[in-house]
């Protein structure tokens, strides 16, 4: 029972939806795991009822309202509310993915760069194109630090324009290292239990060790799950910030 | 943990997209080391910028404005 640990990690294809200039547009479990991602949130957000006083999971959905609504206004102020929608669908999204992750043999969707990526791409564009409209030409002028003597500023300027765009990249690799780095931990950990206990009864006992770090490693990738979607969401915020704030 | 998680990779990528950066460029050019020796460390100062603003001890990029 050779446990591969990167197993886990295969993109499947269930069906094909179509084709776009000979490419094959498939439906894959990442895909499917998505739609599930959004179901859960939706069943989470629509399903359980407006009562004034609310029932234990209105008020999972009132908490998680409150959480996000109370970060985007301690790091971007009442006018990050305008992004609200964006913040919120982030934060949902990235954590349930990541909780339905943690379930054994499903599939985890942040596992995968091409998605990190996406959904950074997605903050960058919305930062940079709501920075130009909001303050115009003028939002360039974040790359040219005061104060700089003249012969060396072009040099300045250009580690300043890389450090821009340096956000999404570090933005992405965050989250997908720490879910894949977790998931892989976890699974060689599961291994071990497997490979002891084939030696007999010595190993049986052996195999209580790894068992039980692989209960710890579980809780802390329960804590991962949320704290990378947090990470994820503040540094929306805070890039955001740039765009929304020009007067400081 | 979070912090230290942010804050190391803030320099992994930076040192990562300055080596890119400068592989592809030798690559297009030929000029090759230099354009990877030059890059690198621009992205290390990039990156070692981008640490120093996440903690708070460089003024941030919009406070200029």
């Amino acid at each position: 029972m050779a446990a591969d640990p990167i197993h886990q990690f295969e993109i499947t294809k269930l069906f094909t939806i179509g084709h776009i200039g000979g490419q094959e547009i498939a439906f894959t479990n990442s895909s499917a795991y998505m739609f599930l991602s959004v179901a859960v949130i939706s069943l989470l957000m629509l399903g359980t009822g407006r009562q004034l006083i609310p029932g234990r999971m209105q008020s999972v959905a009132e908490l998680s309202y409150e959480f996000v609504a109370s970060t985007i206004r301690s790091t971007a102020g009442s006018e990050g509310m305008k992004f609200f929608p964006l913040i919120f669908s982030l934060f949902m999204f990235i954590m349930i993915s990541n909780f339905i992750g943690i379930i054994p043999y499903t599939f985890t969707v942040s596992s995968h760069l091409i998605v990190t990526v996406a959904l950074a791409l997605v903050v960058f564009f919305t930062v940079l194109f709501y920075g130009l409209y909001k303050n115009g030409l003028k939002f360039f002028k974040i790359f040219v630090p005061s104060g700089v003597p003249i012969a060396i500023l072009p040099l300045v300027m250009f580690i300043e324009v890389l450090s821009f765009f340096l956000r999404p990249v570090s933005h992405s690799v965050r989250l997908f290292a720490n879910m894949l780095a977790g998931h892989i931990a976890l699974k060689v950990f599961a291994s071990f239990i497997g490979m002891l206990g084939a030696l007999g009864f010595l190993g049986w006992a052996g195999a209580v060790l790894p068992l039980g770090l692989t209960m710890a490693l579980t809780a802390l990738e329960l804590l991962v799950a949320f704290l990378q979607a947090y990470v994820f969401a503040i540094l929306t915020c805070i890039y955001l910030n740039d765009a929304l704030h020009p007067g400081h | 943990m979070a912090m230290g998680l942010r804050l190391s990779s803030e320099l992994v990528a930076g040192v990562l997209v300055g080596a890119g950066l400068g592989w592809g460029f030798d690559r297009l050019l030929s000029t090759s080391p230099w354009g990877l020796i030059v890059f690198l460390l621009l992205g290390f100062t990039a990156g070692v910028m981008n640490v120093m603003r996440t903690a708070g001890v460089m003024a941030k990029q919009s406070e200029r404005l």
